[in-house]
């Protein structure tokens, strides 16, 4: 199973690695919400120039989670969008190996249908974590980037990778399942749209929680996005954990892992239904 | 000889009603090349996808290599190789990193998955582009790069979807060139094709199938003999007068036209009828100057079991015709 799944998950990554077009193109959506959303719509300036704000940093970091400016709190969130939107869309590869017959063919071969769902999924996190290291790498280097708290360790930056990890982990589990079931590119886009928009806009990838209504705010906090969000922002913006802390973190962490759980579940389900002879 | 394949009253009914194989029985004989020949949405390509594992039945029973389809795909899926229709190599990888795929997907060692795949790509002439990106070959090596990687595993039985449409004469020869190679070696084949030619050339037997129903099976020369349909042309030196009567007196000519000095003589089997006609003809002191012959082609076959011929029954892409190529030609160019 395992070494099946690799040879199928390793032939996208080898195809990737020759035309990295999709990454890129994922680096450059990343780069657009840094630099352009991240100073555009930079709720600090609206504080610095409200009369109640008083142009006070205090009165930002309260309402953002502690960040010294909007794009280290705005990092996570975008890792977050941009491994959904990527993730999603990548999964037309997936289609295109339908249409093509490609899905058939490795389907006559003696290898458990899972295998094909694993391989995309394989080809999909590693694609999905390259960028997110990269985002974050990148978000040091924009005007008014990313500032990691003093005393930032190895540890931290492995819970961060972590995060990473399974938020790409619960997408690919949802969107590879999704890619082998659908028939056609049309009913793909249209499920990928009918999904990105309402889990990207209920996250607290753009801005805290405290901004949300009431009604909204259950679905914010449960939000994969937000999950993986808050955790990355503990790490960078608080550094060394107190218990507390540390108890939300691998709060997050479970969360990410029992969507990741749910979602590889139904996606194996999905992926049988779709590869079985019919 | 053992019988790889075994159809027995083979029906698949894709929901709600069209019956694309409507009760179909037939077997394969271990090292034959089996052609099932027929127009598009003949029911072909389905019959291959039920014996490939692809597609459920719906009625009746198929085995290969001893494993029922439905029950033991595994066993089956181990012990052929599948050359679909379309294309399915991945444009980005070199050629010989499609094919070490493909046998990683079946399970061959990598040492004897080297070795097996310098083999095939000598057999089908593509060594010298294996490390080529398959984006830069033409569709013929394509085709036979395609047709190595359902080999790599050394099955017991390869399917072919029509192995040569669409190729230019040449490189369909090579195709079939390769294809009884193989055979010579062993290899039990089964092959849809809607080329006549194709089906005559190769097939130790043909089975001709239209509207989801076998209408005959059996090898191709003799179902062209039993259409009685040779025919033989004979045109006598000017003023011998009319000689349909005397022609028509010799024993195996069922039936004379004639055009001016030309005769048009049709006869059972042209062998056997031919020196009782040149003893005749030599009897009546008369000079032939001129004669041809022509023995019936697959396409009578065709025509004389289904009332049609093969291109009258070219129809626009039936029901589980199984072929992506168009949509797919579709989708890229968004």
């Amino acid at each position: 199973m395992m070494s099946e799944s690799l040879a199928i998950g390793g032939r996208a990554i080898t195809k990737w690695l020759r035309n990295p077009f999709a990454v890129i193109a994922a680096l450059i959506q990343a780069t657009f919400w840094l630099v352009l959303f991240g100073n555009s719509f930079n709720p600090a300036n609206a504080f610095a120039s409200s009369p109640l704000g008083g142009g006070s940093l205090g009165f930002f970091q309260q309402a953002f989670g502690g960040a010294t400016n909007y794009i280290t709190f705005l990092t996570p969130g975008v890792i977050g969008i941009v491994s959904l939107t990527t993730m999603s869309f990548m999964g037309v590869d997936t289609v295109l190996d339908r249409l093509s017959g490609y899905l058939d063919m490795l389907s006559t071969y003696p290898i458990p249908r899972t295998s094909i769902y694993f391989g995309a999924m394989i080809q999909n996190i590693t694609k999905a974590m390259a960028t997110a290291v990269v985002t974050f790498l990148l978000a040091f280097f924009v005007p008014n980037g990313l500032r990691l708290v003093q005393g930032f360790s190895m540890v931290d930056l492995l819970g961060v990778l972590l995060t990473f990890a399974l938020l790409s982990l619960v997408f690919s589990a949802l969107f590879s399942g999704i890619a082998i079931s659908v028939k056609s590119t049309d009913s793909f886009f249209a499920l990928v749209n009918f999904l990105t928009f309402p889990i990207m806009f209920t996250s607290t990838a753009l801005f805290p929680i405290g901004f949300f209504p009431s009604w909204m705010k259950p679905y914010a906090q449960a939000n994969p996005v937000s999950l993986a969000s808050e955790a990355t922002r503990l790490l960078i913006v608080k550094g060394a954990l107190t218990a507390a802390q540390t108890w939300s973190f691998a709060g997050d962490v479970a969360g990410l892992l029992a969507y990741g759980v749910v979602f590889g579940a139904l996606g194996i389900l999905m992926a049988r239904n779709a590869l079985r002879a019919r | 000889m053992s019988k790889i394949i075994d159809v027995e009253g083979l029906t698949k009914v894709f929901p709600p009603s069209t019956k694309a194989v409507d009760g179909v029985s037939f077997s394969v004989d271990e090292g034959e090349i089996f052609g099932f020949l027929g127009p598009n949405g003949a029911g072909k390509t389905t019959t291959m996808r039920v014996l490939s594992t692809l597609t459920s039945i719906t009625e009746g029973t198929a085995t290969v290599a001893g494993h029922d389809v439905g029950r033991e795909p595994g066993p089956v899926r181990e012990s052929i190789g599948v050359v679909p229709q379309e294309v399915t190599l991945d444009n980005e990888l070199k050629g010989i990193e499609n094919l070490m795929l493909s046998a990683r997907l079946q399970h061959v060692p990598k040492k004897e998955a080297l070795e097996q795949a310098g083999e095939l790509l000598r057999l089908v002439e593509l060594d010298g582009a294996a490390d080529k990106r398959v984006r830069t070959y033409s569709g013929g090596m394509k085709r036979r790069l395609q047709l190595t990687t359902a080999l790599i595993h050394r099955p017991k039985v390869l399917f072919l979807d029509e192995p040569t449409s669409g190729l230019d004469i040449q490189t369909r020869t090579k195709v079939w060139e390769y294809l009884k190679q193989l055979n010579r070696d062993g290899l039990t084949i089964f092959m849809t094709t809607h080329y006549l030619e194709e089906a005559d050339q190769l097939s130790n037997r043909v089975a001709i199938m239209d509207h989801g129903v076998i209408k005959v099976s059996g090898i191709p020369s003799e179902l062209k003999d039993r259409l009685h349909g040779d025919v033989l042309t004979l045109e006598f030196v000017d003023g011998a007068g009319d000689l349909t009567t005397l022609l028509k007196r010799i024993g195996e000519v069922a039936e004379v036209t004639r055009t001016g000095e030309v005769y048009r003589l049709k006869l059972p089997k042209v062998e056997t009828a031919m020196p009782g006609i040149l003893s005749a003809v030599t009897a009546s002191g008369l000079k032939i100057k001129q004669m041809s012959l022509t023995k019936p082609t697959m396409d009578q076959v065709f025509l004389e079991v289904t009332g049609r011929s093969m291109r009258d029954a070219e129809e626009p892409q039936g029901n589980g015709s199984g072929s992506y190529g168009a949509v797919y030609a579709e989708v890229k160019t968004r």
